[in-house]
């Protein structure tokens, strides 16, 4: 149960297209978390998928039952939404019971299942106190023990952690991860804070612009991004982009001019066809270090240097102007104006084409 | 328009304008600051509002308490002699409390009796109407900036228009008849006749008011959160259960406030009733204010001092009716702690 798939799910408003044809499959239990940039379509996607919204075009299945025309509150779902929508004239107990109520259920179970989310959630002291009189955590709490209680095939949450400060958010985001690791159930999960997506998520699909830019595992995007937008966007901070051009293949790998003119060997074979091409060098910031004399690396000048004790960030900028940013493990006794190069492992270049993506076969 | 920081070209000149007026009475300000100090200069800014309301409201009252106090029919007060509560007396002098018509100044009792029915009357099916009304232009229909401009319309209009208006509409002459007589009905004297009278000076105050109420409880149907709804909807509740359990009691604070303007209003009622029935046949539709401008200005016998009295008992009810409104929306506001 919880199974959920779409297929060539479209929503416009008017005149204005906000999903593109989206197809995915979210399996029975999975942790799935859709991120990307402000406006790129999640609560929209999620909407649909709530029924709180109807798609102009494609097909919404639950478990393989088409829900297209099914209403909000009998697909069996549970929706936790960013602002809590917690009814504040009700006190917490009815907040909880209040969707138990509309199905009709005796009062017995009802109370059961409360008492079981307030345990589950140690929301138990505050039953009686109304949304006013509860601090934002608590509230999220009781905005997720509303979901908890209906007992739903699957759990949508958009940005529910996003009113928060930032100490809450990382503990709350620990009991959410709790929580679904203890009630296995689906879980959709809306966030603009990709560290959420990596800590949280079995799946991550990342959309821009009402697309799908990628579907996989946390480490698969950080890993192996599909396309340049997804490799910048995963990973904090962000990927840095070098300019060069691919020289030739061979069975050992693929050469790469960089800017500065130095030849290096990625070890992945990118298809014939791409030779010649000028291609995106991406570096992630933390596979950088400081090359040792005579050993080879990017050539840059610091812009700024910001210790933080455990690492050491370092602004910094090429010939070319581009801008690259290093995480440094450690301490290191760099400044402002200084120049040097950043070593690193031809392995961890990604090539990206002048489209953006990943150039095929690396 | 070029936008400018968060104000546009306009705003700014306009701040510019505004601010090089203050400096000018900055000057004089912070010396009266100095001079009298921060309690002082609270006297100083309440002096010109405190002033038009003892002129205007407290005086007269106090005027208007010591006339009910005298006796006769003189206007000025130097020629009025003290009888003390005697036009109170007058007026609850009654052989049996329960029968209007016992009672020496029989009329005044009918007004109150009038005045009371038409408040109860007028007030429910106008909160009800300004509700319906509410909840309809709150959502999305065609034309809704045009309803909402139609349903105010009224309030606009000064009394004695709206009364005229509707005059020339239930008159026997008048157009409802037409429109009735061409249909192939019973033409209806509907001024004439007791029961349609005492509707039609309902129904007409209704349509004066009912948009100015519409657009308070438009605003706040408008400050309920859309995703309660949204919440709702995912709880699987009933459209008339979201309505009784959620729409209601988040609008509760604008009913209150709506019902207390509405009552007091409804109390006072009298120039558009005036002008549609003159408050006939008979006494049918006499309410209280017409009882007092009558005794006391424009009858041939005129008793400025039963006037007096009587306007200050109808302002005893409305003081108590404040009074529950404070504590009820006191009660309110407790309760609903956000
Ligand atoms: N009811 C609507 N009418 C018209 N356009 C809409 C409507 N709802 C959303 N949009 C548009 O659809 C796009 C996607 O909106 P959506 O709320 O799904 O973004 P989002 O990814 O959730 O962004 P955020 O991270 O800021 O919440 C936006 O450009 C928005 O302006
Ligand atoms: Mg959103």
């Amino acid at each position: 149960m919880g199974r959920i798939t779409l297929e060539k799910v479209t929503k416009s408003f008017g005149a204005i297209d906000v999903l593109h044809g989206i197809d995915l499959d979210i399996g029975e239990g999975e942790f799935v978390v859709f991120v990307g940039p402000s406006g790129c379509g999640k609560s929209t996607l999620l909407r649909q998928i709530a029924g709180l919204d109807k798609p102009t075009s494609g097909e919404i299945r639950i478990d393989g039952t088409l829900v297209n025309d099914v209403p909000a509150s009998d697909r069996g779902l549970a929706m936790v939404f960013q602002s809590y929508a917690l009814y504040p004239h009700m006190s917490v107990r009815q907040n909880l019971a209040f969707g138990l109520e509309n199905a009709r259920m005796p009062k017995a179970e009802i109370d059961a299942r409360i008492a079981e989310a307030a345990r589950m959630l140690e929301i138990g002291d505050y039953l009686e106190r109304r949304p006013g009189q509860l601090s934002g955590g608590q509230r999220q709490r009781v905005a997720i023990g509303r979901a908890i209680v209906r007992n739903p095939t699957a759990f949508l949450l958009d940005e529910p952690l996003s009113n928060l400060d930032a100490e809450l958010r990382i503990s709350m985001r620990a009991e959410l991860a709790a929580l679904h690791a203890r009630l296995k159930t689906t879980m959709i999960y809306v966030t603009h804070d990709q560290i959420e997506a990596m800590t949280l998520a079995d799946r991550i699909v990342v959309l821009r612009k009402g697309r799908v830019e990628q579907v996989g595992s946390p480490l698969e995007l950080y890993n192996r991004p599909a396309n340049r937008f997804v490799a910048g966007f995963i990973g904090a901070p962000s990927m840095n982009f070098l300019s060069g051009r691919i020289e030739g293949v061979s069975g050992a790998g693929t050469q790469l001019r960089l800017f500065d003119g130095e030849l290096v060997t990625v070890p992945r074979v990118a298809e014939a066809n791409q030779v010649g091409q000028d291609v995106s060098v991406g570096l992630r910031p933390q596979h950088m270090r400081v090359a040792r004399d005579g050993e080879n690396g990017v050539p840059v000048t610091i812009d700024m240097v910001e210790a933080l004790g455990s690492e050491t960030v370092v602004h910094a900028h090429a010939s070319t102007g581009e801008l690259v940013l290093a995480v440094l493990q450690g301490q290191h006794n760099l400044s402002r104006g200084d120049s040097l190069k950043f070593a690193y492992d031809p392995a961890d270049l990604h090539l990206f084409d002048k489209n953006g993506a990943r150039v095929s076969g690396t | 328009m070029k936008a400018n920081g968060l104000l546009s070209a306009s705003q700014s000149a306009l701040m510019a304008v505004v601010g090089r007026l203050m400096g000018i009475i900055d000057v004089p300000l912070r010396y009266l600051q100095r001079k009298t100090g921060q309690t002082g200069m609270a006297a100083f800014f309440l002096a010109p509002n405190m002033a038009i309301f003892t002129v205007f409201v407290l005086v007269p009252f106090v005027i208007n308490f010591v006339y009910s106090l005298t006796g006769g029919s003189a206007i000025f007060l130097s020629e009025r002699s003290f009888v003390g509560a005697e036009q109170y007396s007058e007026i609850f002098a009654c052989g049996n409390y329960l029968d209007p018509n016992s009672c020496k100044q029989d009329v005044f009792w009918i007004a109150a009796g009038n005045t009371a029915a038409f408040v109860v009357l007028q007030v429910s099916l106008m909160i009800v109407a300004a509700l319906i009304t509410a909840l309809i232009l709150n959502r999305e229909i065609i034309g809704r900036g045009f309803w909402r401009a139609v349903f105010f319309f009224p309030v606009l209009l000064s009394p004695v228009v709206t009364g005229l208006i509707w005059r020339w509409i239930f008159q026997r002459q008048g157009v409802l008849n037409g429109v009735m007589q061409g249909l192939g009905l019973e033409p209806h004297d509907w001024l004439t006749e007791r029961n349609s009278a005492f509707f039609a000076s309902i129904g007409v105050s209704i349509w004066a008011h009912v948009g100015f109420y519409t657009l308070i409880l438009l605003a706040g149907l408008q400050a309920i959160p859309k995703d309660l709804y949204e919440a709702a909807q995912m709880d699987g509740t009933s459209r008339q259960r979201v309505f009784w359990r959620i729409t209601l009691p988040l609008l509760m604070p604008n009913l209150i406030v709506v019902l207390v303007l509405a009552l007091i209003k409804a109390v006072q009622i009298f120039d558009e009733a005036f002008v549609l029935t003159h408050g006939g046949p008979g006494t049918s539709t006499m309410y209280l204010v017409q009882y007092i401008y009558e005794t006391g200005f424009a009858s041939e016998l005129r008793n400025p001092g039963l006037a007096a009295a009587a306007s200050i008992l109808m302002g005893a009810v409305l003081v108590v009716l404040t009074l529950v409104q404070m504590a009820a929306s006191r009660r309110n506001e407790k309760k609903g702690a956000r």
